[in-house]
């Protein structure tokens, strides 16, 4: 292994996504090929349709490439099963997504002691409580998902991605089901968390503004990756 | 580690309700199999109890010979109690009054089962023990004190012997429906046989012993002596062909078989789409967990685990209610007739647990495999892994274990085919027809807006869906109905034999010459009676030459040999008839046509025995004088009824070749008594035998188990109104998505509701339809194969069906929507999120 992916906590390389349809062969992604570092914000940019989340789920191995290869932290996804595959996840990644997705008949608190619980993590207690006071709902820790809003949701599902320290933080539009106003609060936890732990993110948006913020942008359009381009935070690290 | 998270998932999951159809299904089916079958066990405990009151044991040995000794000393080694009697008529003679009496010897065990009814003087209170006379006196039947001239305390002269007469005897628990004996019966101890000694080498005598014991002593003891057993010994049980009880009970008993049958399937339906339902909930929660890094066999434990505790919640509710049912009907029946119902042993326990866990595990197992198989992905695409649902699998696996299920609860194939096979059927129908009504409805161009198309339109947007819900309310409604017509078929049937007007008085040995001025007495005091029958006895002698004896050993050792050997005797009742008597019908051959030849119809059970062939000639010893008839047809006989049958039946021409009695039956009330008497002084070789206590125990079991069918066909009803609702509930689940939208979009809740009420109409009237048309079908099958009764069409089910299953099934959907919408739109926005 290389020295170059040892810095590199994401590597891909010639990563290709194809499917069936029933009007024959559909390539989603093409030949991508890009790195991110460790600790980096990286924002994901492009129309809608354009293979974003596509790419996003080859990057947490939730879905496997058809051709190239994806490193995550050393680990090259596609000699990993399933199951290992869950592994790594529940080591190294955590998650935001559009819509919410928290367990339904657990309280916020156990929502977000959810992965610690299935990593067999028993003391994730204190630091829930502490990322849920930090996204501010010290005192909804006992309420069910259908009893707070879509902000509150998305805070606690951010304060679920952080549990049990993640190296590598995977956004897919985290604000996207949002009004402007709680959409930049759940932005300004994101970023503010990510950078308290020091967290890899990768974000995927099609909201300019956000993806300045984030280090450098890459910006993909109809399956192909157009261009990376620098962010306004890029020197900030 | 992941026990206490599924721990906490499942105490939610259960609050939330979302486990609350698994839950009900499992625990119907539990307590459906649990209380039907303790509550058959304890009634067909109960009634062959009464039945075995009947012949006063569990099983006779019977034979006009002594039997060896050693009969009686294995009998008491394989641990059976064990009665003996002799049958014989003698000569009673008191204050120069010389009678035949017909003596029945017991010994002092008599009875083994049921009770014997005495009283202490003619006038006094009729009372019941459960022993026979001491040794040293009779009991006399009440007609000898008359015609005698005694009273009780008085001696009697029995052949050489002479008794005090203890007792007036009322009732014996196994006198038989018809038998020549009449009202001379004498009482004696078995001990006092040889003081008369009227039982010489050669005299006409009729032997029996009595057995009682549990099931298995008496199948053993069997097996022991079928082998030694001669042509000329018949063991009986309470159960055979002949008795009237016998037939009755084994139709009861067929009936509950078939309940219990429907109520695992219907408990089985809702298993199965609440399985399914339930595991297709979950497929956000698994998607989540994986992508947050939960390992298959976390999943599967946690789903597994789930699935132990909420069978094991439900088998304990299932017994629980089920214990509560069983005991309250138990309680009622036990009132009802005035009897203990013993209790069911350990058996519907591990039934019914069994049939529990049988449906947890073979329902959901197809449904939870796919849950373990729902990729993590589906947190992006929300939609993957929702082709899953239509599974042929699943539907495979289910309609198996159903199969399954039925075929070991009922031990039958044919019954278990028949029932499965017609259920196909409608489901079957069932989605052609949805298919066909859903684009029909299409068409019919409803102006946009109304209740009505709005009802149809969710019909047609939910084709699938609906088809499978149509499917199962047509088979909860079809096993409903079902039942019901099965239960009144059967009940009016029994009704009919054993009418309030039936004949309560069977009058015997009446001579050729008494016949017109009795028949004259009847018309003149308006008193209905049954033709008179000519009755004489005769041997069966050989078959085209062949020894009867050898002919019947040469069944020998086939496995049909001891039921089909039960009934035979060798020394029959016979008569000769011109036409052929009710409830009887010619199978083969033809009635007889008026030739020269004499010729004989046989009952249809004896043609195997005899193995009897049309134009088989037989030869029957009548007082030595030899008959030979021709066999020209064979007939089922109806030995439901409490009628003379006979399972040979001469023709005509016999008339005057051999001596013979006349028979007949009449309906006698009080007010007939002082005629009667005079009847008797007149003719006083008549006898007359009172069989108002045989009819009255006949038609208190028919009523006991009229009741037990009504209460098992009320608790499959619940079982199907159960699985109605929770399809109703299920469906409402998945349509709340809709409603709130109609309702975020301002549709009103009235129209809401209409339109439900409508669809819900639709839906149920749909499936009571083809319910109807499909049971009754079945129905003509089932009554033919199972029940032999003639099948025949029922069209008042064919309105039943439709109207019941659509006022049913819209009343359910109406008041679950209802109550949805009572909460306000924001909180059921919320609840879909
Ligand atoms: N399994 C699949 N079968 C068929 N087409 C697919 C499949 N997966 C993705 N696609 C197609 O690939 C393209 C990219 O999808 P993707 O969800 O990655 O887009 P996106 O960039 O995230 O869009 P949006 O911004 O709208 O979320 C879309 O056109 C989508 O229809
Ligand atoms: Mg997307």
């Amino acid at each position: 292994m290389s020295v170059l992916s040892q810095l590199n906590v994401i590597q891909v390389s010639g990563l290709t996504k194809s499917v069936n349809t029933l009007e024959g062969n559909l390539t989603i992604l093409s030949d991508i090929n890009f790195a991110v570092k460790s600790g980096e914000s990286v924002a994901i940019v492009g129309a809608s349709g354009s293979g974003k989340s596509t790419l996003l789920s080859l990057l947490a191995g939730l879905d496997v490439a058809t051709k190239g290869e994806v490193h995550l932290d050393g680990d090259a996804l596609s000699t990993l099963d399933e199951e290992a595959r869950a592994q790594v996840r529940a080591q190294k990644i955590g998650f935001v997504f559009q819509s919410f997705m928290l367990v339904q008949s657990l309280t916020a608190l156990e929502n977000v002691m959810l992965p610690a619980e299935l990593a067999g993590d028993h003391d994730a207690k204190a630091q829930a409580l502490e990322l849920l006071d930090k996204v501010g709902l010290s005192h909804r820790l006992e309420h069910y998902p259908s009893q707070l809003s879509g902000g509150e949701q998305q805070r606690v599902a951010i304060a679920r991605a952080f549990i049990g320290s993640p190296k590598i933080l995977f956004a897919d539009e985290p604000s996207a089901n949002l009004d402007s106003k709680n959409g930049h609060l759940i932005e300004k936890l994101l970023f503010d968390l990510n950078k308290q732990n020091g967290t890899t993110l990768v974000l995927v948006t099609h909201d300019e503004l956000l993806a300045k913020q984030c280090q450098r942008i890459i910006h993909i359009e109809a399956g192909q990756l157009e261009k990376i381009s620098e962010g306004v935070s890029a020197n900030v690290g | 580690m992941w026990v206490k998270l599924a721990g906490k998932l499942f105490a939610r999951e259960f609050r939330r309700g979302e486990l609350t159809i698994i839950f009900a299904a499992i625990a119907l089916a539990v307590l459906t199999v649990f209380s039907l079958s303790s509550i058959t066990e304890r009634i067909s405990l109960n009634i062959e109890q009464k039945s075995s009151d009947f012949i006063a044991a569990d099983r006779r040995l019977s034979s006009n010979h002594a039997f060896e000794p050693l009969i009686l000393t294995k009998a008491k080694e394989f641990g059976l109690n064990t009665a003996e009697m002799l049958f014989f008529d003698s000569m009673l003679f008191a204050n120069d009054e010389l009678v035949l009496g017909s003596v029945k010897a017991v010994s002092n065990e008599y009875p083994l089962r049921g009770k014997v009814t005495i009283k202490d003087n003619i006038s006094s209170q009729p009372f019941d023990v459960e022993h026979g006379p001491q040794p040293g006196s009779v009991w006399l039947s009440e007609g000898l004190f008359y015609t005698l001239g005694v009273n009780v305390g008085d001696n009697v002269e029995l052949g050489a012997g002479i008794f005090n007469i203890a007792k007036v005897l009322v009732k014996e628990p196994d006198s038989p429906f018809f038998s020549l004996s009449g009202n001379k019966r004498v009482l004696l101890n078995y001990q006092d046989i040889p003081a008369t000694q009227a039982v010489q080498a050669g005299s006409r005598v009729f032997h029996r012993l009595l057995f009682s014991g549990d099931d298995q002593q008496l199948t053993d003891y069997y097996q022991w002596l079928k082998p030694q057993m001669k042509s000329n010994q018949n063991w009986q049980g309470i159960k055979d062909r002949q008795s009237p009880l016998g037939n009755n009970l084994d139709r009861a008993e067929r009936f509950l078989l078939l309940a219990g049958l429907f109520g695992i399937m219907l408990a089985a339906v809702a298993m199965a789409v609440s399985a399914k339902r339930y595991c297709e909930r979950q497929y956000d929660p698994v998607a989540m967990m994986k992508t947050l890094g939960g390992s298959r066999r976390v999943i599967r434990n946690i789903y597994l685990l789930h699935l132990s505790l909420v069978t094991g919640f439900s088998i304990i509710a299932g017994f629980a209610v089920g214990y509560f049912l069983q005991s309250v009907a138990g309680e009622y029946l036990a009132q009802f007739m005035g009897t203990e119902l013993p209790q069911a042993g350990i058996r519907p326990w591990v039934l019914s647990a069994a049939i529990g866990i049988v449906c947890a595990l073979m329902f959901s197992l197809k449904p939870l495999l796919d849950l373990f198989d729902i990729p993590p992905l589906r947190v992006l695409r929300r939609n993957l892994g929702d082709t899953i649902a239509i599974s042929r699998i699943h539907i495979t696996i289910s309609l198996l274990t159903i199969f399954v299920l039925m075929w070991v609860f009922s031990g039958e194939l044919v019954t278990t085919l028949i029932l499965f096979g017609s259920t196909l059927l409608v489901i079957a129908i069932l989605f052609g027809i949805s298919r066909l009504i859903f684009a029909a409805g299409r068409r019919l161009g409803l102006s946009p807006g109304s209740s009505w198309s709005l009802a149809i339109a969710t019909l047609q947007k939910r084709a699938n869906a609906n088809a499978i819900q149509l499917i199962s309310f047509a088979l909860a409604i079809k096993l409903m109905l079902f039942l019901v017509v099965l239960k009144n078929d059967i009940i009016s049937d029994w009704q009919m034999q054993v009418p309030s007007d039936a004949p309560n008085m069977f009058i015997v040995n009446i001579n050729e010459n008494e016949v017109e001025p009795i028949k004259q007495f009847f018309n003149e005091n308006d008193i209905a009676h049954e033709a008179f029958y000519p009755v004489f006895s005769g041997r069966i002698d050989a078959v085209n030459g062949e020894e009867y004896s050898r002919r019947v050993s040469k069944q020998e050792g086939e496995e049909k040999d001891e039921e089909a050997r039960d009934g035979v005797s060798r020394e029959p009742n016979l008569t000769w008839l011109d036409e052929l008597p009710e409830g009887n019908d010619i199978i083969e051959g033809q009635w007889f046509t008026g030739g020269d030849e004499i010729e004989v119809s046989v009952f249809e059970g004896w043609r195997e025995v005899l193995n009897l062939e049309l134009g088989d000639s037989i030869s029957i010893l009548v007082n030595e004088q030899e008959v030979i008839a021709k066999v020209t047809s064979f007939r089922t006989v109806d030995w439901g009824t409490l009628k003379p049958n006979f399972v040979m039946i001469l023709s005509p021409n016999m008339a005057g070749t051999v001596p013979v009695t006349y028979f007949s039956a009449a309906q006698l009330s009080d007010s007939h008594t002082k005629g009667i008497s005079q009847l008797l002084q007149r003719y006083p070789t008549i006898s007359m035998i009172d069989i108002k206590a045989q009819i009255e125990q006949a038609q208190s079991i028919i009523g006991q188990v009229s009741l037990a069918i009504g209460f098992v066909l009320s608790i499959v009803l619940v079982s199907g109104a159960l699985v109605l609702i929770s399809q109703v509930q299920a469906s409402l689940a998945e349509r709340l998505q809709e409603v709130v939208i109609l309702r975020t979009l301002g549709a009103k809740g009235r129209l809401i509701k209409l339109a439900t009420l409508y669809e819900f109409l639709l839906l149920g009237a749909i499936a009571g339809l083809v319910a109807a048309i499909v049971s009754d079908l079945v129905l003509m099958i089932i009554q033919q194969q199972l029940f032999a009764v003639d099948g025949k069409l029922h069209p008042y089910i064919w309105l039943l069906g439709p109207t019941s299953g659509a006022i049913f099934v819209a009343m359910i959907g109406y008041f679950m929507v209802a109550n949805t919408m009572k909460q306000n739109t924001q909180g059921l926005l919320r609840k879909i999120a």
